[in-house]
């Protein structure tokens, strides 16, 4: 029976840890084992401890939490010793699906458009870029107008710094599925050696302008990585 | 057409942008103070396409007098000057606009993905000098003038509508020959008499020059006095008279 409940939680679309009092893991499911490429041990145990109940037992608390491309909506953070504590967190699952409409598509290459968007957002600009390209990225599908507009704002980010580097390459094991294809995702990683301050407001419009141009953006401390599906 | 004039850095840049984005389906806006070159630079982007005034196109198409859905691509200047610029740029869908402005409206600039702003003539010192040679030598082709650049007050203003302007300008007035000079008062006096203007108020046309030459020519006033040949009381009368008009 104890062989079950494991397995449950196992195939659970919920990510589950299970910390010591160290903060270190125990044991996890798969989508945890997920989780914790984008987000770090120390900052869920934290999350963990901080949202525990004050006795023992269990405690679930109503957050908005977002690491990468997945939100949630709440946490279960449990514990029956002073050894071990649990955390749970509850997706948020969205049943709508994402359809691009191929017309206003147009095969193109990437490069041209970040070349193009670059010089014309940074033209009285004294900002230098490291930029480390994969070029054996094919052309891609991409609406060239909305693109266009998504990378005019995130060079504007930059507009004022004096050294950043830009990163375009593959992203390996991970697919996006668009109109029941399987996509790979093409990542441009904007990264300064400083911290970066993004506003709500920035961020908004940064995910509107990336949302409309079939794409997805994540912000980090000194980056900004922005996701597009390579539709041939 | 005319060809953009791009020997600075910046302008390089900016003809290169234009050309990378001639042949993508995006609006493209062209931002620049008067004379710096807009118009010229969005010919060579869309070299067939038809231009048209903003606002007299904006009437047109409320009126709906004319259908512009038969054009691919078009040129719209002054964009700045259209009261409805969302609307406006609504009612072209499908066509591929380059319009020029003087700043960036913020209700628009979601419209257009490239945006070229072109700085004023003075921080494009070597497009200024090939403008400057360009000019000299349509003013030597016209008129057989020649005359050195070093001998020009250029007026950058407006840019390259009043650089043109001043170095035609001044050439014109450094060939004057005595009977051009004769001639060209004689018609500004015949003017100003027909305004009813007496002797004494067409005289300061004459001293006025007169004076501000002397003033650039001389040191002092002494010298003015001894080298005009006229009386130095009657000189600082006269400096005092026209004070206003010989500061400006």
């Amino acid at each position: 029976m104890k062989d079950f409940y494991e397995q449950l939680i196992e195939h659970d679309l919920n990510p589950y840890l299970l910390f010591d009092s160290n903060g270190k893991v125990k044991s996890y499911n798969k989508e945890a084992e997920f989780l914790l490429n984008f987000v770090s041990i120390k900052e869920l145990f934290q999350l963990a401890v901080s949202n525990a109940s004050l006795n023992f037992g269990f405690n679930h608390k109503y957050v908005s939490l977002k690491y990468n491309k997945q939100s949630y909506y709440a946490i279960l953070v449990g514990y029956a010793n002073d050894d071990e504590i649990a955390l749970r967190l509850y997706k948020v699952v969205s049943n709508s699906t994402h359809t691009i409409k191929d017309e206003k598509l147009k095969l193109v290459n990437i490069f041209s458009l970040i070349d193009l968007s670059k010089n014309s957002t940074l033209l009285h600009s004294k900002l230098e870029i490291d930029e480390l390209y994969d070029i054996s990225i094919p052309e891609v599908k991409v609406n060239i107008n909305d693109f266009l507009l998504c990378l005019n704002e995130c060079f504007t980010i930059f507009k004022h710094k004096e050294k950043i580097s830009l990163q375009v390459y593959i992203k390996t094991g991970e697919y996006e599925i668009i109109n029941q294809k399987k996509c790979k995702i093409v990542a441009l990683e904007f990264k300064s050696e400083q911290n970066l301050s993004f506003d709500k407001s920035t961020e908004k419009i940064l995910e509107n302008k990336a949302l409309t141009s079939n794409a997805n953006i994540f912000f980090d401390h000194n980056s900004l990585k922005l996701e597009l599906p390579i539709i041939l | 057409m005319n060809k953009f004039i791009a020997k600075s850095e910046s302008s390089i840049k900016l003809l290169n942008i234009a050309q990378m984005s001639s042949s993508l389906p995006v609006n493209i806006l062209i931002i620049g103070s008067k004379g710096v070159g807009k118009k010229i630079l969005a010919q060579n982007i869309l070299p067939d396409a038809s231009i048209f005034d903003a606002k007299t196109l904006e009437d047109t198409l409320i009126a709906k007098t004319a259908n512009i859905e038969e054009y691919l691509e078009i040129i719209v200047t002054n964009i700045e000057q259209v009261v409805n610029k969302k609307e406006f740029l609504e009612r072209l869908p499908n066509i591929k606009v380059v319009a020029t402005t003087t700043y960036l409206p913020q209700e628009i600039e979601a419209s257009f993905a490239v945006k070229l702003d072109i700085p004023p003539l003075q921080e494009r010192k070597e497009d200024l000098d090939e403008l400057i040679k360009i000019y000299l030598q349509e003013v030597k082709d016209i008129y057989e003038i020649k005359i050195n650049s070093e001998d020009i007050e250029i007026d950058l203003s407006s840019n390259g509508v009043s650089l043109k302007k001043s170095i035609f300008k001044n050439s014109i007035l450094k060939s004057l020959k005595d009977e051009d000079m004769y001639y060209s008062l004689e018609q500004f006096i015949l003017n100003k008499l027909r305004e009813e203007y007496n002797y004494k108020d067409l005289l300061e046309y004459f001293e006025v020059p007169l004076l501000k030459a002397a003033k650039k020519e001389f040191k002092s006033q002494l010298q003015m006095a001894n080298k005009l040949q006229i009386n130095r009381i009657t000189l600082r009368k006269k400096l005092e008279q026209y004070s206003s008009k010989l500061e400006n």
